[in-house]
């Protein structure tokens, strides 16, 4: 019963996210940031140059998600992927086991030791992870600068908490994700807030045919 | 064979000759093609771009392949396409409107997208290309625009390689009640009013939440393609279907 309970339970965060499209909106920012500093260090673009068009996918397994890496020559292209997509090289582990990739020594190690799974060309996996090992980019701080509204504010400030805590990276990223998790599920409207937002809809309507009306007055006047 | 006179089809929610519906939908785009862009992250609070960045995800494109960005308009995905597709790829983007590829045009030259783009006017109904030319055929936000879907769509699958795909995008029908009430009250009483502050234009924006009412849902859209001759042909709700991203192959 208790998997069962989870499995509902993940499907209305998957719903959620789903909704709200996160991982695209993850990703989106992800790539404006790395793109940035492509621009910034021409060493990075160098050394991406060999694998060039070729199809990354990093699966990682405890959050069921995956994601495409495509560096096409001047930028980085991210992409969610599916369980069809087509691919150069895969790479799948456990996020735990992904973050231990900024030392590109590791791969071959996790590989034999069982930790990662790794399809194709293990040149792409390993120039991509020899590549970012050199990165050293203040993601919380780059989040808070990409999320605009009253919602990301929360992102946010659970994103500076966070960072103020120096706590390790995969702690960061699982308390980054539980917390925009709670954030949509608290998008489910209640009755009673449906009959507050038909009101308030109601108020806006008259409000938008009043600005119409002096809007057409003001054009009588002007005319 | 003549005509029959009395053949119509919906322009909105009217009833008008199926001869004058392109003609009246080309007039829509002519009248909003410059303030397009604006108007679009405007009316979708900018998540258009997520809508679009899910259709690339889907498309399976890479490097080499030559794909059409049909009823493509002011070409965001020409532009992420013809990135992924390289030097030795190729994208068309294709509009029946040439006031929307005029935009489009100007707009990936200044974002220094060029040498891998063709721009050309087209009728989705009777594309100008020979059988089995493209990888991947996306037409986002444009089928509902179409006079005869089913044509169109007939017609796509005729140009797509075997081993192709299609990916339609469009409004569809939302999952819930809530939200399908909250988003009619938005289409039918803000949208308008929005177009008219912004682009001078509430006709257009009227047809635009007309148009969506009236295009089939998820799944009369897939048997669509099926009958099409797509085969492997799925959706996926985005936004609680507000929007659908549908997907067949050719074989
Ligand atoms: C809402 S715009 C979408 C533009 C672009 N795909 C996007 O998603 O931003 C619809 C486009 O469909 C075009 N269109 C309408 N009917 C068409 C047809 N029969 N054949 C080709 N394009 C058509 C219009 O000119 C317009 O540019």
């Amino acid at each position: 019963m208790a998997s069962e309970h989870s499995e509902i339970e993940s499907t209305t965060c998957n719903d959620a996210s789903q909704f709200l499209l996160l991982p695209q909106i993850v990703l989106s920012i992800i790539e404006k940031v790395l793109n940035q500093v492509l621009v910034l260090d021409p060493l990075l673009s160098q050394s991406l140059e060999t694998i060039q068009h070729k199809r990354l996918i990093v699966e990682i397994r405890d959050w069921q998600q995956a994601l495409q890496i495509v560096f096409d020559g001047k930028r980085l292209h991210l992409f969610t992927a599916a369980r069809d997509s087509d691919y150069d090289c895969l790479i799948s582990a456990d996020i735990n086991t992904l973050l231990t990739l900024k030392n590109p020594a590791m791969l071959t190690q996790l590989i034999r030791q069982d930790k990662l799974d790794l399809q194709g060309d293990l040149n792409i996996a390993q120039t991509y992870s020899g590549a970012f090992s050199k990165l050293n980019i203040d993601w919380p701080e780059q989040f808070s600068k990409y999320m605009p509204d009253a919602a990301a504010q929360q992102l946010y400030l659970n994103l500076k908490s966070i960072h103020h805590n120096a706590l390790n990276a995969s702690t960061k990223i699982n308390a980054l994700v539980s917390s925009l998790f709670q954030d949509e599920l608290a998008v489910t409207i209640h009755p009673l807030e449906l009959a507050q937002f038909k009101q308030r809809n109601r108020d806006v309507k008259n409000h938008v045919s009043a600005l119409e009306q002096r809007i057409n007055v003001l054009i009588r006047t002007l005319n | 064979m003549k005509e029959t006179p009395e053949k119509t089809t919906h322009f909105g929610y009217k009833t008008v000759d199926a001869n004058d519906k392109a003609s009246m939908v080309a007039d829509v785009f002519h009248s909003v093609a410059a303030k397009y862009d604006v108007m679009n992250d405007l009316m979708s609070f900018g998540v258009h771009r997520l809508w679009k960045r899910q259709t690339i995800a889907s498309s399976g494109v890479r490097k080499g392949h030559y794909v059409l960005d049909l009823a493509g308009g002011t070409g965001d995905l020409t532009a992420k396409f013809s990135q992924l597709v390289g030097d030795t790829g190729q994208v068309v983007l294709g509009d029946i409107n040439s006031s929307m590829l005029k935009v489009g045009r100007e707009k990936l030259h200044n974002l220094g997208l060029v040498g891998n783009i063709d721009y050309v006017q087209m009728n989705a109904e009777a594309l100008p290309f020979p059988d089995n030319s493209f990888d991947v055929i996306t037409i986002a936000f444009g089928l509902r625009n179409v006079t005869d879907k089913n044509k169109a769509l007939r017609s796509m699958y005729r140009i797509l390689k075997p081993g192709g795909r299609l990916l339609v995008l469009e409004f569809s029908k939302p999952k819930h009640e809530v939200l399908s009430k909250a988003y009619d009250f938005y289409s039918f009483n803000l949208l308008p009013t929005m177009g008219k502050l912004v682009a001078n234009d509430s006709e257009s924006y009227q047809y635009l939440a007309e148009s969506i009412r009236m295009h089939p849902d998820q799944d009369t859209l897939k048997g669509m393609m099926e009958e099409a001759g797509f085969e492997q042909t799925t959706y996926q709700n985005l936004t609680g279907g507000i929007v659908a991203l549908h997907r067949g192959f050719k074989y």
